[in-house]
């Protein structure tokens, strides 16, 4: 068992690597894409022919594009992202503050929505069709058809303008104690989980009922277990990958899909970041940053997949 | 709701309320005063408030701010030469100091310089100030100020000011405190170009600017690109009046309802750059003031004469009879604008063109313009973006226009990121953004001349490009006033951009905060806020 | 509520309740306010007509004036274009795109599958606002542009929830009798995966439905999206948020549209008829 486990670990692991070659590539080839040229931003305007050939030379953009893909790909595996065109300091630097915020929020987050979404989702299926179920379908409904910015905003005016109970922006310099964290994170929190729990909300809530309705646990409910035990006993386990790959998809929001909560919060994410590089053509920022939600993202899913093949014995193959 | 300031009362009319109560008058005068101007009494009672605060409070000392500016992102500097928005201004003004400065009636001061003096307005000297230290303690010379000139002269610096900076033929240090400055042709104005923010005077030798020496009120104890910046008091500043604060946090909210809501909330005390429809909110507040500068900063619709359909002189003269400007002046910037009349010396400058009337809003004559340039019936792209204030409500008023005479103008809306390089001087038609120059030597050299790099619409003209070079030279005041009024003119009627109104600029801030006046050369006293501001206890 | 939503009964044999009922209704009155909206339209969308701003409703501006003074009502007429034409175009397209290869990798499996798997991830974990955010700023925005990138962000997650949902069906016993009986790929797709897996693959086309609103508001927040003087419903919001506090209706009725078709949308799946939503066997 233990074997089956490391072996298929091993070769999702194998299968990520690939994947993340394929996103470098293609990520490369989309930066290259934008328009304007770099080093003519960079002079802005003392931008003459001469300064331009001469910045191009020095940062190296006269060679072939593959050249330098394969420069950048053989840096990023030694753990070097190289140096971003607009502030010439290390991308490694850059990012690691910013990463540390986004990771630290995306962490809140998740703790306080995923036990969250999952009960309700869960609990929604074991009362199907009641009030309750109607309840919280209702409820997520209209929760996610409000625009992330107007849940901000009115959590802004309410906590922070009227009531004063919480700061308006995110970003304190220096967080002293527990009380004060949550304070601070209070806000983007709120909203986050207003953001990506329905989907999980929903999602889990499809997934234990179409297993529900599958033959096997319509049989336990015909020999007489309670619904109770047949959705926490039967259902829950078959229904565990559609469940993980649902959490997956949400969480991986909280890595670069938080541009708005970063902007109205004025925390230093690494998605602001990202946005900033592609204002500046900063090329190198722009494909670390891209290359860090991919690895996230892959990260997440790949986690997903592993609990859904240890969930549904027939997928290991 | 119906809280509304009255439009027509201006930050000169506060000084002479506060005049007033300087002179002794008693709180009935006042009032009486005030109603004599048409205030009603509700809103009279809050300007003698207002008023009445500026004038007894005295400056205290201590304390720490939060200020939100308008704009933040990776690409901010602390090199005044790269200096490029009211973030960075911000930032700079308190880590250093110029030779000279504007003050609130924009007339120049001396800062690091004792005196800056010429014969023939070609030949300068400037005489640096005794006494002024860096941060690090050294003693600010002569050396340090050619080295803080030169700079913008040298191409790989890439300084916003290089075109500016190109009339100084030699700029060489006499002895510790002596600077000669000799420019290629006479310029009376050289004390008010050195008053630029871009101008900051470094230390000589300065290359890193991550954390620089200044002369300025503050230090530099933090500063993250496009996350924030902290500056603490520097307890040796060579002025007495100043700094009366501890310390200062800046950092840019772009969103600007998030900015109001941040100041509203008290989690900062200043925020910057407010758009007029945030007033009627920010004023029903009872802890906020307000600062409204001059206006003098404006918003733009530059067509390119190189470029189709702009090289039709019809088709350019017609979008500037397109134009609903009293639109523009009463819905988009709700009262805080003036009219303009498509050139960009603002009516507050002493060589303003008042025989120069901005072109009535008239659809007939622009169609018939339209017609004889062959462009009716053509679908004509207008880039705008968020990045330059209000083009995209501007663009929809003049598109709206032109729908009622058949004239199709397709609004491109674009992201505010990467605005200023990929489409600003680029676009056919596009809107630009330019804040308040002290001079028109210093607006048209920038924005008009043949050599200008920001020269929006390619107005390229020979008489020009002499006339503003014979005006830079001339001590004489009158002649001056003639010609600078006759280029007013020629820009107004020939070049490709249209200025359909001067722009107010609002700060609002905590009731707490004092000191804060409004200031020509733009908003947060000219970014130079921080040393002049102090919070009540 | 029981009462309520008791089933009324069709000629057709198709159940529908009051709930799905009128969550078609409104559907339906949105499709066709979107269709005819330039003839209902009181004043030009770009208009400015009233000298006040976040005006309350009255008799001439039924929904009130915006932060310019222009006709709310009007704009949100114009806006329902957008908003429900850019969505709903956007959506079907993910969703048959990402379902119909969710199936065919699920029957076909093997390389088929691990390579389109990889490929759609690699390009699913790009974030969609900032994948937004660099297309226009290559090739600039328009209506189409806007569909397929919509499309482009919401295929490979539409694909991976069906192909989820596909693989567990494919391991089922019927599925594997198909096969033995020698059934085509086809055939299985058609007849055995699909029914199986319609139920939360509509309830995932409410969801994205949602999503490409929001998204698209999302996007006008950043500066993209529909170009004036029309704005999609999330960009009226976005342009009169500093309303909120006064509850301007310039900001309280375009999120009141938003919320009343998002919510019909799903309504209407969770209460589809029985015979569409569930398979039966």
């Amino acid at each position: 068992m233990n074997s089956i486990i490391l072996r298929l670990i091993v070769q999702r692991l194998g299968v990520m690597l690939l994947t993340l070659v394929i996103v470098s590539f293609t990520v490369f080839a989309a930066a290259q894409m934008l328009p304007g040229d770099v080093a003519e931003i960079l002079l802005g305007q003392a931008a003459t022919p001469e300064a331009v050939a001469a910045l191009r030379e020095a940062m190296g953009l006269d060679q072939p594009a593959l050249v330098r893909y394969v420069q950048w790909l053989a840096g990023m595996t030694q753990g070097d992202f190289g140096l971003s065109y607009v502030t010439r300091e290390s991308i490694a630097d850059l990012i690691a503050g910013r990463l540390q915020n986004t990771l630290r929020l995306a962490a809140i987050t998740t703790l306080f929505s995923v036990p969250l979404a999952l009960s309700l989702g869960i609990l929604a299926a074991l009362y199907q069709g009641t009030k309750f179920d109607r309840f919280v379908s209702t409820i997520t409904v209209t929760v996610i058809s409000v625009p992330e910015f107007m849940v901000a905003t009115i959590a802004v005016l309410i906590f922070a303008v009227y009531l004063k109970w919480l700061p308006a922006l995110s970003y304190a310099n220096e967080i002293t104690s527990l009380w004060q964290m949550l304070k601070t994170f209070a806000m983007p929190v709120i909203t986050l989980t207003f953001v990506i729990s329905a989907q999980m909300i929903r999602m889990s809530r499809a997934a234990v009922i179409d297993t529900i309705n599958t033959p096997y646990c319509e049989m336990a409910l015909l020999k007489g277990a309670s619904r109770k035990r047949v959705v926490l006993v039967h259902a829950l386990p078959n229904a565990l990958g559609p469940i993980a790959n649902a959490v997956a998809l949400s969480l991986s929001y909280l890595l670069g899909g938080v541009i708005i909560v970063e902007t109205i919060f004025n925390y230093p994410g690494v998605a602001k970041l990202m946005v900033d590089a592609v204002a500046t053509r900063d090329l190198p920022l722009i494909q670390s940053c891209a290359m860090i939600f991919c690895f996230g993202y892959l990260m997440l899913i790949m986690l997903a997949d592993i609990i859904s093949i240890l969930a549904n014995p027939k997928l290991r193959t | 709701m119906t809280d509304k300031r009255p439009t027509n009362w201006a930050a000169g009319d506060d000084r002479m309320v506060e005049d007033a109560i300087r002179r002794g008058a008693t709180r009935r005068d006042l009032l009486h005063m005030l109603m004599a101007g048409g205030v009603a009494t509700l809103t009279a009672g809050t300007i003698l408030g207002r008023a009445t605060a500026a004038v007894a409070a005295t400056p205290v000392s201590g304390g720490m701010i939060k200020v939100a500016g308008a704009t933040s992102s990776t690409a901010d500097t602390l090199d005044p030469a790269k200096a490029s928005n009211s973030t960075d201004y911000s930032r700079i003004c308190s880590i250093y100091n110029r030779l000279t400065f504007l003050d609130g009636d924009g007339s120049v001061q001396m800062e690091l310089a004792d005196s800056v003096l010429s014969d023939d307005a070609k030949t300068w000297t400037v005489t640096l100030k005794p006494g002024v230290t860096f941060h690090s303690g050294k003693s600010l010379t002569a050396q340090d100020v050619v080295y803080s000139l030169m700079r913008h002269l040298d191409e790989s610096v890439g300084s916003k000011v290089n075109s500016i900076a190109a009339q100084m033929e030699s700029i060489t240090a006499e002895g510790d405190s002596v600077v000669k400055i000799v420019l290629a042709s006479p310029n009376a104005d050289l004390p008010i170009i050195l008053a630029l923010h871009h101008f900051m005077i470094v230390a000589d030798g300065t290359t890193d600017f991550s954390m620089p020496d200044g002369t300025g009120a503050f230090k530099v104890e933090k500063f993250e690109p496009g996350v924030t910046s902290i500056m603490v008091k520097n307890e040796n500043y060579f002025k007495d009046s100043g700094p009366h604060l501890d310390g200062f946090e800046f950092f840019g909210i772009r969103d600007e309802p998030a900015r109001v809501n941040a100041l509203l909330s008290g989690d900062v005390h200043v925020a910057s750059a407010l758009k007029p429809q945030s007033l009627r909110l920010v004023e029903s507040a009872d802890n906020v003031t307000t600062v409204q500068t001059a206006a003098g900063n404006y918003t733009n619709m530059n067509m390119r004469l190189d470029m189709s359909p702009g090289d039709k002189a019809d088709f350019v003269e017609g979008m500037k009879y397109l134009i609903n400007r009293e639109q523009i002046e009463k819905s988009v910037m709700r009262g805080l604008a003036v009219v303009a009349n498509d050139q960009p010396v603002p009516p507050a400058s002493k060589y303003f063109n008042a025989d120069l009337k901005p072109r009535a809003f008239d659809p007939e004559k622009a169609k018939s313009l339209f017609e004889k340039a062959g462009v009716l019936g053509q679908s004509i792209p207008v880039i705008c973006s968020d990045a330059a204030s209000s083009s995209v409500d501007m663009a929809t008023v003049i598109q709206q226009a032109g729908s009622t005479i058949g004239m199709q103008l397709d609004v491109q809306r674009v992201p505010a990121d990467g605005y200023w390089s990929n489409y600003w001087l680029k676009a056919p038609i596009h809107f630009g953004n330019i804040n308040p120059r002290p001079t028109p030597d210093i607006l048209f050299s920038l924005l008009y001349a043949k050599t200008a790099k920001w020269n929006e619409s390619q107005f390229l003209n020979d008489k020009f490009d002499s006339m503003l070079i014979e005006a830079r030279g001339l001590l004489d005041e009158a002649k001056r006033t003639e010609i600078y009024g006759e280029m007013q003119a020629m820009v107004s009627n020939e070049a490709g951009t249209a200025i359909p109104a001067w722009l107010s600029g609002v700060d609002a801030m905590s009731s707490k905060v004092n000191g804060l006046e409004a200031n020509p050369l733009g908003g947060l006293m000219g970014y130079a806020f921080a040393e002049h501001i102090w919070l009540e206890q | 509520m029981t009462t309520l939503t008791k089933a009324i009964a069709h000629k057709s044999g198709y159940h529908i309740n009051l709930v799905g009922l009128s969550s078609a209704i409104v559907i339906l009155f949105w499709a066709i306010v979107a269709l005819f909206a330039p003839l209902l339209t009181p004043y030009p969308v770009g208009e400015i007509v009233d000298w006040d701003y976040f005006g309350p409703s009255s008799s001439a501006f039924w929904l009130g004036t915006d932060y310019l003074g222009r006709d709310v009502f009007s704009r949100i007429l114009m806006g329902a274009r957008f908003t429900v034409g850019i969505s709903l175009a956007a959506v079907t397209l993910a969703c048959f795109i990402g379902v119909t290869l969710g199936m065919v990798a699920a029957v076909i499996g093997g390389m088929f599958d691990q390579v389109l798997s990889r490929f759609l991830d690699a390009f699913n974990s790009i974030p969609s606002k900032l994948f937004g955010l660099v297309v226009v700023a290559a090739v600039g925005s328009s209506i189409p542009v806007l569909i397929l990138t919509l499309t482009a962000i919401y295929a490979p997650g539409s694909y991976r929830f069906a192909r989820a949902l596909a693989v567990n069906i494919n391991t089922m016993d019927f599925v594997t009798v198909a096969r033995a009986r020698g059934e085509g790929t086809v055939y299985l797709i058609r007849e055995e995966i699909l029914p199986n897996i319609l139920g939360p693959v509509l309830a995932d086309f409410g969801l994205r439905f949602v999503f490409i609103v929001l998204l698209l508001s999302g996007l006008s927040f950043l500066g993209l999206g529909v170009l004036p003087p029309n704005a999609d419903w999330g960009a009226l919001v976005k342009e009169n948020i500093s309303g909120l506090p006064f509850a301007a209706p310039a900001v309280i009725y375009p999120s009141v549209a938003i919320a009343s078709l998002t919510i019909a949308v799903n309504m209407l799946i969770d209460n589809l008829p029985k015979k569409i939503r569930d398979r039966e066997d």
